[in-house]
């Protein structure tokens, strides 16, 4: 009896544990991970005569499909090669002719002759030129044009129009291109039309507006969204806007809101700019205020899309997936806002911040399809400076130019060239030649001879090869890009300016840092005179400046390039008029590119007296106040300008020694002393205050220069300067 | 569950009772049922992997047993293209829905045979390049199984050649297909479009709102942003090895290698070769070729045979002229052998020009020009012509390769435009693997002063030197620009001083604790900094001078994207040990600065902390050393620029303290330094380091000028 309930009861705990171990099989299914299909492919079959399958094309067909004659046109597409004649452009390169106005003319049709008219492409005769520039009617005027006088079915025509035509053409568009503000895609011809910006009626000629980004990153706090409203408003969300703020699908709560009134500008860092029609000068908006567009599936072409890279400025996104685009952008990296933000203000200063910058663009795109092959490259296009700044005539390739040598991985080269201005004197400068010529750096001396008075023959015997370039006496001369520079880096000269080696040496070093920008000697620094409600500059000495002189100062040969053919002429010709003009021009010039101040170097002081200072040609001394018409240069520069580019800096580059109280012997800039306890004599400007030590065996006295040229020296970084640690000059003044 | 245990409790109490042979007994039992459950549990999982090795012998299927379907003669027949399609009026987009991963969805309809009314096939069933176009997609991130899941579909109706196919009962079978749904979302591939006489440059199978991936377009039937515009894949691609030949000076000059060209277009030619003589060669079809030799691989001028594409790789142009069809298998071939394409086809679109910056790699010539091209292309400089031939090779290389190539490339567009805040650069497309090596993109690349009335954070990390942190606050807030002070307290054990033990300043004083001590606490992007400038100073840090601190961030604000810091390092590189080595004597040249005082842009804290490559951050907080020289690292990378040295500043040590041990410690350190740099340069596989020779000074820093006039008078020494 009891054994009979000791077995059921037996038999009930097996059951149990039967129960359970079922009930836990299935369980334990689920926590093993599935195995992964044995490396079995999914989906598309591996077929067992795969190998036997014929190719899509018989053998020949590929290579003969039955040649065809050339087409003819078909009616009304027109494409570049088609519809242009580039033959015309031969020689010359791009000529531009412009109707000229009859009746009454608009300010907006005044402020685009007046571009056309500064831009180094404009020519007067309507025979000479490539392409010829019609006008569209105005909105003012109400007239329509009669069909022009060289029209020929429109070939090599370009109809302009930066608003949208207010009446129907009377003629028929033939072969011409169409240049016209936002126009819809499916109209839009790409590589034969070209898409403008839609430009407010007071849009600047000249200069415009800078960027309103004063710094790189958003602002903590910042709104994520503004939306484009009706009326150029617009509607900044509030930091909740998990209700779709746009369409008006969603009437619920829109958070904390602040309605603009019209021409403020959006502060926020993504500006949702609707597809349609009217929201098109939202766009501008957006791009000056560094706001990133977002797009919602836009129907018109975006401006200048055949060299723009919009991809890298804006965000075209589909108006359907407002959640998705949403999550997106609050999901976006860091990394890409920033890119982003930045690209709209430099796409915004190059190409569309003035009337004048957008003809220019048009015309420069014309010019980069007549090129063909030696076009800008997109690089060009969306890096700074813009493509307006980087004459592709220079060089077809960007390392050549001072801007692009991050992105190229390249660096200038390592020599330079002096360019010595010899201007009303009777003697060659030899002390100055020597001590250029005693630079490592120099590969070669340029005198560029502006006198009346034949060359003189006696040159001194240098290192280095010696050129003696007979000029045009005019100031401007200077800056000529002539062909016998074979160097990245200029130094340019007046004949009496002084300079040591050792200054020569250090400057050409911390050029290589920044090959965009001028480094000089001595500086002047600009300043907004409020008694005469104009701009004024000093040769003072003050606490920052904004200019060095040309009389010693490096920079990279491009500018002599950029300085003759792309500066208006009429700027030129002042300069010539006035010559310390020429180095007001220089630092405009340069600071318009770079947007950055030049670069002050340490110039030896207390020589001054002993020395003459260095000259810029013809004008006034150095500590002179420049003369009252010099002062009215500045003016007449920025107004050329259309702004006031130059920008001050308060610091100077030193030796990483300079002035310090430590040995003479860690110095680079200094010549090797002969011996460890002879202070050298004559005390060098970079080399105050050296104290010598006494104690370390004359092999270490070797300059640096010496170890490094020793073989198996050298370092070998990306930098390919070169240093060795064992050599190192002794320890002496660790503890000073 | 609560049975089991109940009777497990009472289990053992039962079995001291229970008779010997019966415990035998139930213990047989027992395990004879347990190895019965263990037996199940087995069997359980066994037929899962049976199950996937039959789907493994299913998939490896005879394309002769694929299932027929029969089209009826009056099935329906889609709508014709429509031209003015988009992606926001013809695409589904819906479909596509949210993907966290940013990637479309592609599904593959299964293979069928189809038939029509007499059984007569539609087409040949599938192509080999067809077949591996799929089996490229399957292979690749995009696709899936699921055709409820899918935002993009593509039938393995092979369309890749016109000519191979019955246009309108083709259209037939697409319109058959399950979710055809008129074309949305369909992507079709062809290769070969048009036929004779008049060779239309798209697809003539009607197919309605389906997307195109097309070779042989003419702005004419291209949907810009809707189509893609593919090559016409060239077999020899995989039939010959042809090897890499670098740019540089060849044979030719010019060089046409197409058989089959209009008389016309022969004339033009051969009239360039009587004008320029030996440097144009025009090649022709071989007449009088032996049985056996593919006349393929053969091409004659005159009596002279040459190899092709072999011969590509002795010219330096190549023309590539449009034939009936404007899409041409040659230029494949052309630019693998690094030949660079001279395209005279007028309105035609390249392959992926959506993407593809064709400039780079190749020269358009308009129809009517043919007879200048000589002249043209002689204007090139022969450096562009070496870049050229490099980006050509390039091309080929990434996107004509392979079908696979072509077919990632394809999907890679439709899915950029789909994502487009995820889409992949203009650079990504173009630049060669060497050029994107060696180039840099500075996250701060504007040009730009800051304003100075933002000012700086201050942040001071700290362990429990309280009195010193405490001067170093009352120092700093001294600043006119400081803006903000923050404390990192990265000290677990120890609460900070109570709020009003703190010095009283002018500007906010907030205080992070950490959840552990590591020296990456003061490289982390705390939300209090509101400023882009950031100051990082150690918590002994007294000497600097409220002038100096000054400056250095007014010389920040001219140099934004950069380190600027007071004392400077050097790195050298040691030849005989071979390694780099970490230098702290005072020297002509300057590649670090220390960050015990050093201002730098916010946003460099923020990739200090995610973006830092490798275990970098670990070691560093391993050894609790070396976090500047990783800063150092890590923004001369991403900038590719030189720090910038302040002032004479050269060391950090306070005038009263005692070097305690000097040497010994300074040895060790040097070492441990040296390891840091030998270390991170393996990590970012480059030694990114840059060195400059110049610090920077206020302007009329020690000049022959009145004190009192100069704005930073105050410029500490070493």
């Amino acid at each position: 009896m009891q054994s009979w309930r000791r077995k059921s009861l037996w038999l009930a705990l097996l059951a149990s544990w039967l129960l359970v171990l079922l009930g836990l099989f299935p369980l334990l299914r689920l926590a093993v991970p599935t195995s992964p299909r044995a490396g079995a492919p999914q989906g598309w079959p591996r077929w067992l005569d795969a190998e036997l399958l014929q190719s899509f094309a018989k053998p020949g067909e590929l290579l003969e499909d039955g040649p065809r004659p050339p087409q003819a046109l078909r009616g009304g597409s027109c494409n570049w090669g088609a519809c242009f004649d580039t033959s015309k452009c031969r020689g010359g390169g791009l000529k531009v002719f412009v109707y000229p106005a009859a009746g009454p003319v608009s300010e907006t049709r005044r402020k685009i002759l007046a571009s056309v008219e500064g831009s180094r492409y404009h020519t007067l005769s309507a025979a000479e030129a490539c392409l010829l520039l019609l006008l569209s009617p105005d909105t003012s005027t109400g007239e329509c044009d009669p069909v022009p006088p060289q029209w020929d079915g429109g070939r090599n025509h370009l109809v302009l129009s930066l608003h949208p035509a207010p009446c129907p053409r009377t003629f028929q568009l033939g072969q011409a291109m169409v240049a016209e503000a936002s126009p819809t895609v499916d109209t839009f011809r790409p590589g034969f039309d070209v898409a403008l910006p839609l430009l407010p009626e007071a849009h600047p000629l000249r200069g415009g507006v800078p960027g309103q980004l004063r710094q790189h990153s958003p602002r903590p706090g910042v709104a994520l969204l503004a939306l484009a409203e009706d009326g150029g408003r617009w509607h900044v969300a509030g930091t909740d806007f998990s209700a779709c703020p746009w369409d008006g699908r969603c009437e619920q709560d829109r958070g904390p809101k602040q309605t603009h009134p019209g021409a403020t500008l959006p502060n926020a860092t993504f500006c949702l700019i609707p597809g349609r029609g009217p929201d098109v000068l939202h766009f501008l908006q957006a791009l000056q205020a560094g706001c990133i567009p977002v797009l919602l599936s836009p129907r018109w072409e975006l401006p200048f899309s055949e060299v723009i890279d919009w991809t890298k400025a804006a965000i075209v996104a589909d108006e359907r997936l407002p959640l998705q685009v949403l999550t997106a952008l609050q999901e976006m990296p860091l990394t890409r806002v920033l890119a982003l933000r930045q690209q709209t203000q430099f796409l915004w200063d190059a190409y569309f911040s003035s009337v004048e910058k957008v003809i220019h663009t048009t015309l420069e795109i014309i010019q980069d399809r007549i090129f063909g092959p030696s076009a800008h490259p997109s690089l060009l296009w969306n890096s700074p400076p813009g493509a307006i700044l980087a004459l592709p005539t220079f060089s077809p390739s960007p390392s050549d130019f001072p801007f692009y040598h991050l992105q190229q991985g390249s660096r200038p080269l390592g020599r330079f060239s002096a360019l010595i201005w010899a201007g009303a004197l009777g003697q060659p400068p030899l002390k100055l030649i020597q001590a250029v010529a005693g630079s490592e750096h120099c590969a070669q001396i340029l005198v560029l001879w502006s006198s009346e008075k034949p060359p003189p023959t006696g040159w001194p015997k240098t290192a280095v090869p010696l050129t003696v370039i007979d000029g045009h006496r005019k100031v401007s001369d200077r800056f000529f890009p002539y062909s016998a520079i074979s160097t990245d880096a200029i130094l340019s000269l007046d004949a009496h300016s002084s300079l040591s080696t050792s200054e020569v040496d250090f400057a050409f070093v911390v050029w290589q840092s920044f090959p965009e920008r001028m480094v000089g000697f001595l500086t002047w620094s600009h300043f907004w005179d409020e008694a005469r409600g104009g701009w004024g500059y000093t040769a003072k000495r003050t606490n920052e400046f904004s200019m060095v002189l040309t009389s010693a100062a490096f920079y990279h040969r491009y500018y002599h390039t950029l300085f003759t053919h792309a500066l208006p002429k009429a700027l030129r010709t002042l300069a010539d008029e006035a010559p310390t003009c020429v180095d007001v021009l220089m630092n405009f010039l340069v600071a318009s590119v770079t947007k950055l101040p030049p670069i002050k170097v340490p110039y030896g002081m207390w020589h001054q007296e002993a020395r003459p200072p260095p000259l810029e040609p013809g004008g006034p001394g150095l500590r002179q106040e420049p003369q009252p018409a010099a002062q009215n240069c500045i003016n007449q520069m920025a107004a050329g300008f259309g702004h006031m580019p130059l920008v001050s800096s308060r610091l100077r580059l030193d030796p990483v020694l300079f002035k310090d109280p430590v040995s003479v012997l860690r110095k680079k800039s200094s010549p090797p002393p002969r011996s460890c306890l002879t202070p050298t004599p004559a005390p060098d400007p970079l080399r105050f205050h050296s104290r010598v030590c006494p104690l370390v065996p004359t092999l270490f006295m070797l300059p640096r220069k010496v170890h490094r040229q020793a073989p198996g020296l050298t370092r070998e970084s990306r930098e390919g300067t070169a240093v060795s640690s064992s050599l190192w000059p002794g320890r002496c003044a660790t503890n000073i | 569950m609560c049975a089991s245990v109940k009777y497990n409790i009472r289990g053992p109490a039962l079995i001291p009772r229970m008779k010997t042979k019966h415990r035998i007994y139930y213990i047989t039992l027992f395990s004879i049922v347990l190895l019965g459950l263990i037996a199940t549990g087995m069997f359980q999982f066994w037929p899962h992997s049976i199950e996937s090795s039959s789907d493994w012998s299913v998939q490896k299927r005879s394309i002769r047993d694929v299932p027929v379907v029969r089209l009826p003669a009056d099935s329906p027949v889609p709508e014709r293209g429509d031209l003015s399609c988009r992606m926001h009026t013809c695409f589904d987009v819906y479909r596509c829905g949210f993907n966290p991963k940013n990637k479309i969805k592609v599904y593959i309809y299964s293979l069928k045979k189809y038939v029509d009314d007499a059984g007569v096939p539609v087409s040949s069933t599938i192509s080999q390049e067809y077949n591996e176009l799929l089996t490229a997609v399957a292979d690749s991130d995009y696709y899936t199984e699921d055709i409820a899941r899918a935002c993009l579909f593509i039938p393995s109706i092979d369309l890749l050649n016109q000519n191979a196919l019955r246009v309108k009962e083709t259209a037939q079978a697409l319109a058959q297909l399950s979710r055809w749904d008129r074309g949305t979302n369909h992507l079709l591939f062809n290769m070969l479009p048009g036929g004779p006489p008049d060779y239309n440059t798209a697809l003539d199978v009607p197919r309605d709102r389906a997307l195109l991936a097309g070779g042989g377009f003419s702005t004419w039937t291209y949907r810009q942003g809707y189509d893609v515009s593919i090559p016409v894949y060239s077999p020899l691609s995989a039939e010959v090895d042809l090897p890499e030949k670098g740019p540089g000076p060849r044979r030719y000059f010019l060089l046409s290698s197409q058989m089959a060209l209009h008389p016309e277009y022969r004339e033009e030619l051969a009239a360039l070769q009587a004008r320029h003589g030996e440097a144009v060669l025009v090649l022709d079809k071989c007449t009088n070729l032996s049985e056996g030799i593919p006349a393929a691989r053969k091409r004659c001028h005159k009596h002279q045979v040459f190899d092709y594409p072999q011969v590509l790789q002795e010219a330096t142009f190549c023309v590539v002229l449009r034939g009936a069809r404007l899409g041409q298998a040659v230029l494949s071939d052309v630019l693998r052998a690094g030949c660079i394409p001279v395209i005279i086809a007028d309105s035609y679109i390249l392959p992926f020009s959506e993407v593809l910056d064709w400039k780079r790699a190749s020269v358009a010539v308009p129809e009517e020009k043919m007879s200048d091209v000589h002249g043209i292309l002689q204007s090139i400089p022969q450096r562009q012509i070496e870049e050229m031939q490099r980006q050509a090779r390039w091309f080929w290389e990434a996107y004509f390769q392979s079908i696979k190539a072509i077919a990632l490339a394809t999907l890679q567009i439709i899915n950029d435009r789909i994502y487009p805040y995820a889409a992949i650069s203009y650079e990504d497309w173009n630049d060669p693997p060497s050029v994107k090596w060696g180039s840099v993109s500075n996250p701060l690349f504007l040009p730009l002063i800051p304003p100075q009335s933002q000012g700086f954070t201050a942040i001071v990390l700290t362990y429990d030197r309280v009195e010193s942190l405490f001067r170093v606050i009352t120092e700093v807030s001294k600043v006119p620009s400081l803006s903000k002070l923050l404390v990192v307290w990265n000290n677990q054990n120890k609460n900070p001083p109570e709020d009003s033990l703190w010095p009283k300043i002018r500007v906010p004083l907030k205080v992070v604790r950490t959840a552990e001590n590591k020296l990456s606490n003061r490289f982390f992007p705390y939300d209090e900094i509101e400023t882009e400038a950031v100051l990082a100073i150690d918590d002994d840090i007294i000497m600097l001078t409220s002038d100096e601190l000054q400056f250095g961030y007014e010389v920040w604000r001219e140099f934004p994207d950069r380190l600027v810091g007071y004392p400077g390092r050097l790195h050298l590189w040691d030849h005989e040990m071979s390694k780099w080595k970490y230098e702290s004597e005072w020297t002509n040249e300057v590649s670090m600065v220390l960050t015990g005082a050093a201002f730098y842009h916010k946003y460099f804290n923020y990739l200090y902390t995610y973006k830092m490559p490798g275990d970098i951050k670990n070691w560093v907080d391993a050894h609790m050393n070396c976090e500047d020289i990783a800063m150092n690292f890590l923004v001369a990378n991403v900038t590719g620029k030189a720090v910038i040295k302040v002032t004479p500043r050269k060391k950090f040590k306070c005038p009263e303290c005692t070097a305690i041990d000097g040497l010994s410690l300074d040895q060790t350190h040097m070492v441990e330094r040296s390891e840091c740099i030998n270390k991170f340069a393996s990590v970012f596989g480059t030694m990114p380091l840059k060195v400059v020779e110049h610090r920077a000074d206020p302007v009329l820093y020690k000049d022959d000028f009145p004190e009192k006039l100069k704005s930073f008078p105050n410029i500490g020494s070493l």
